[in-house]
Formats: C-alpha cells, sequence, structure tokens
C-alpha cells in the first residue's frame, strides 16, 4: 500500500515521529502504522520503504541459532562425490577456497572464503548476539555497532549464490561422472534456507526502534 | 498524481535521513560540521558525500576490468597431459554445442549480461544526473533498484571453478584449475556493488 505525501510546514515544525523520509528519493512522508504483511511503498519512486514482519525478534533468534548449528556442517563436510571410472573424488566448501589459494589465485580465495564464509558465520553471530539482547530485553554497548556491521555486511554474505553455483556444477559434470550426494549437501542447502529466512524475517526498523527504547 | 510537484523532500524541511538506521534527523543546512546519528552514531550527510565522483570511477574501474575478465582465459582444463584454457564465453559456446541451453543461458546471464547490465545501466543514470534528463525518473529509479539487487548474483562463475577445482582433479587423469581472468572477474563483480553501494539514487531527484 502507498502511504500519503505530507507537506509539512516548515515554518511551525512538526513532530518528526510522525514522518518518514524516502531513502531512495528524499520525498517525506507520513508515517503509517502497518500490520505483517503489509507492504509500505513510496509513491513518487516505488523504493520499499518498510515491510514489517510478524514475531521478527524471535523469528531471527531461532533462525540464528539454526545457521549457527548447522554452520559447520556445511562448510566442513563433503558436499558431493564425483565419480570417473572408479576414482573418486570429494570436496567441501573449504576445499574450494584452499585450492584456489594454492593454485596461486589469492585474491579470489580471500574473496570466496570472505562472501562464503566467513561474512555468514559473522552475520549468523551477529544476528544470534542481537536478537537474544533483544528478546531478553537488554541494550548493552556493542548491540548498536553490532547492528551496524550486519546492516553492512547484508549483501556481501552470498550463500543463495553459491547454491545455485553449485547446481550448475552437478549439471555440468553429471554426464561424465556418478555423482553421489554427502551430508555437506543437505546441511548447505538447510544453510542456503536458513540464511534466506533470516533476511526475509528480519524487520531492521523494529530493531532499530528496540535498540532505541532500551538506550534512553 | 498532483500532490507529488509539491511534495517536500527531507532536505527541504533540513532533515537528514541516517544511512545506517534511517532515522530522520535535523540538521543545520550550512556548516560543515561533522554531525553524528543520535541512534546509531553513523555520520549524518544529506546525500551520500562524493557520490557521483565515486560512483564514476568504480564504474570505469569495472569497465576497464571487464576487457581482461572476458579476453583472459577463466579456466584450463587439463586432459590426460593436454591443457585447454578457455574464457568465459568459450565455455558458454561450448554448452550451447553440447544442446545444453539451460545452463548455457543461466552462466551468459551471470557472467556476462549482468556485468554488462550494471555497468551500461550505471552510465545511463550517472549521464542522466549529469545532463538534468528529468524524464523517465521513477524508471531509472527501478533500474538502480535492480542493479542493487542483481550485484552479488554474478559471483556465481567463480563459485563454480572453485567447486570444480576441487572435484574434477584426478591427478593424472584430468583435473581443472582457475585461469587468470579469474582475480579480474572478480575485480568487476567487487566494484560494480561498490558502485551502487556509494551511488546516491536521491541525486536523481534533485538534479
Amino acid at each position: 500500500m502507498a502511504t500519503n505525501t505530507v507537506k509539512p510546514d516548515l515554518t511551525s515544525g512538526f513532530d518528526l515521529n510522525q514522518v518518514l523520509a524516502c531513502p531512495g528519493c528524499d520525498l517525506l512522508l507520513e508515517k503509517l502504522t502497518l500490520a505483517p504483511g503489509e507492504k509500505l511503498i513510496c509513491p513518487r519512486c516505488g523504493e520499499t520503504l518498510h515491510t514489517p514482519k510478524k514475531d521478527s525478534i524471535n523469528h531471527s533468534l531461532v533462525l540464528a541459532l539454526t545457521g549457527l548449528l548447522l554452520f559447520p556442517y556445511a562448510i566442513f563436510m563433503p558436499i558431493m562425490t564425483l565419480d570417473t571410472m572408479g576414482i573418486k573424488n570429494t570436496g567441501t566448501i573449504f576445499d574450494g577456497v584452499i585450492s584456489t589459494w594454492n593454485s596461486g589465485y589469492i585474491f579470489v580465495a580471500l574473496i570466496l572464503a570472505l562472501t562464503s564464509i566467513i561474512f555468514p558465520l559473522i552475520k549468523f553471530m551477529l544476528l544470534f548476539c542481537i536478537s537474544l539482547n533483544l528478546k531478553l530485553n537488554r541494550t548493552p554497548y556493542y548491540l548498536i555497532s553490532f547492528m551496524r556491521t550486519y546492516i553492512h555486511l547484508d549483501e556481501w554474505g552470498m550463500l543463495e549464490v553459491f547454491m545455485i553455483g553449485i547446481l550448475v556444477t552437478i549439471i555440468k559434470m553429471h554426464h561424465m561422472a556418478n555423482i553421489h550426494y554427502n551430508v555437506g549437501f543437505f546441511c548447505f542447502v538447510a544453510l542456503m534456507m536458513v540464511a534466506l529466512g533470516s533476511s526475509l524475517m528480519l524487520d531492521k526498523e523494529e530493531f532499530w526502534f528496540a535498540i532505541e527504547q532500551g538506550e534512553s | 498524481m498532483p500532490a507529488l510537484s509539491a511534495a517536500a523532500t527531507a532536505r527541504d524541511a533540513n532533515l537528514a535521513l541516517c544511512h545506517d538506521c534511517h532515522k530522520l534527523v535535523a540538521l543545520p543546512q550550512t556548516g560543515n560540521s561533522h554531525n553524528l546519528c543520535p541512534r546509531c552514531g553513523a555520520g549524518l550527510h544529506f546525500r551520500k558525500p562524493a557520490s557521483l565522483n565515486r560512483t564514476w570511477a568504480l564504474v570505469i574501474t569495472a569497465l576497464t576490468l571487464t576487457f581482461p575478465a572476458n579476453i583472459l582465459p577463466i579456466m584450463n582444463v587439463n586432459f590426460l597431459g593436454g591443457s585447454d584454457a578457455s574464457t568465459i564465453m568459450d565455455g558458454i559456446i561450448y554448452f550451447f554445442q553440447e544442446g545444453s541451453y539451460g545452463i548455457g543461458l543461466v552462466i551468459l546471464t551471470a557472467s556476462i549480461l549482468v556485468p554488462c547490465f550494471k555497468i551500461v545501466g550505471l552510465i545511463l543514470i550517472l549521464l542522466s544526473i549529469h545532463f538534468r534528463w528529468k524524464s523517465w525518473l521513477r524508471h531509472k529509479a527501478l533500474l538502480f533498484r535492480i542493479i542493487e539487487f542483481i550485484g552479488r548474483w554474478s559471483m556465481l562463475d567463480i563459485f563454480v571453478i572453485s567447486l570444480l577445482q576441487v572435484l574434477v582433479n584426478f591427478t593424472n587423469i584430468s583435473s581443472i584449475s582457475a585461469d587468470s581472468a579469474a582475480p579480474y572477474f572478480v575485480g568487476v563483480v567487487l566494484s560494480t556493488m561498490f558502485a551502487a553501494i556509494t551511488f546516491d539514487p536521491r541525486l536523481l531527484w534533485d538534479a
């Protein structure tokens, strides 16, 4: 649903809590209270302003914990085994980083490690810590910097892209070899879904509001 | 929508939107004092600082890196002692010749069409700000949101190569390894992603 545009009277001032600005075009808009499932869209540029989520703190906490539990299995357990003429080869996500490093492409290996292992892990840890603290109604001093770090790292965790990469690899290889799926494959699929779910369930506005309330 | 022409922006009302937490904060229009967001502590600006310069620089970087990324071989396939280096385009042509059109299209989209779309789209948006082309603003805003969204998907080919490198490693028979185009390709992805981060879409509406 679209909001109405407001034309604030710049001389007499207005209540800052009643307005919001579109990050896409800077239009000042009236702040409306939405129910979960509704979507606030800027009438001028079409940017999504707010999508409230049901029970965002609880869902984020559960998904972050699940992600942390799945993480070591998805990264360090074999994804699949390739079998050509009786010779077998098994690989993990972590092996991909190591072999790229060993072939001399250190920069590529570093970006691989960051986007497929380190950033997703840090994101789960931050989300777990933030939502646990908010759940317990606590706002320790580090919560703000954790939340800002999470926002900046958001698009740099690329588990979904890696998932498509695994599918492409399977389609590429299934003519040439027998593919056996190992534990790591199923853990990675689950991890990717949890990561996707956690970004869908996170209501940043609600998190910031809760942090602000706790600070004051 | 008659109300739109008369609508005020946050900057008209001396309000700055925090880049990190989206809080609206009253800020004096003049003076270059360093203001911090009272909620999250991020630096406050009406618009992202030096947005156009930074975005131009990153787009030109991406454009420059596109050439080595596509001309040099990205993957090296060794089979029974013979070695065969292939560029991104070679890989796609191979899939089309094999009849795997679906996967060929996925790789074509992620590795060639998406990076080109990002670079051309950003240049179009930047030029339209410079020359104050006021038409199609809503579409340009949508174009930018698409560029922001698809940014990370170009990493696909790098992930595939890293997996193939591990899985296809039958010492003397066949093996696959990354080749010299890989770092340039990663460079294109990174610089276009950073270009989307440094660009401030509000500039489209200011011009």
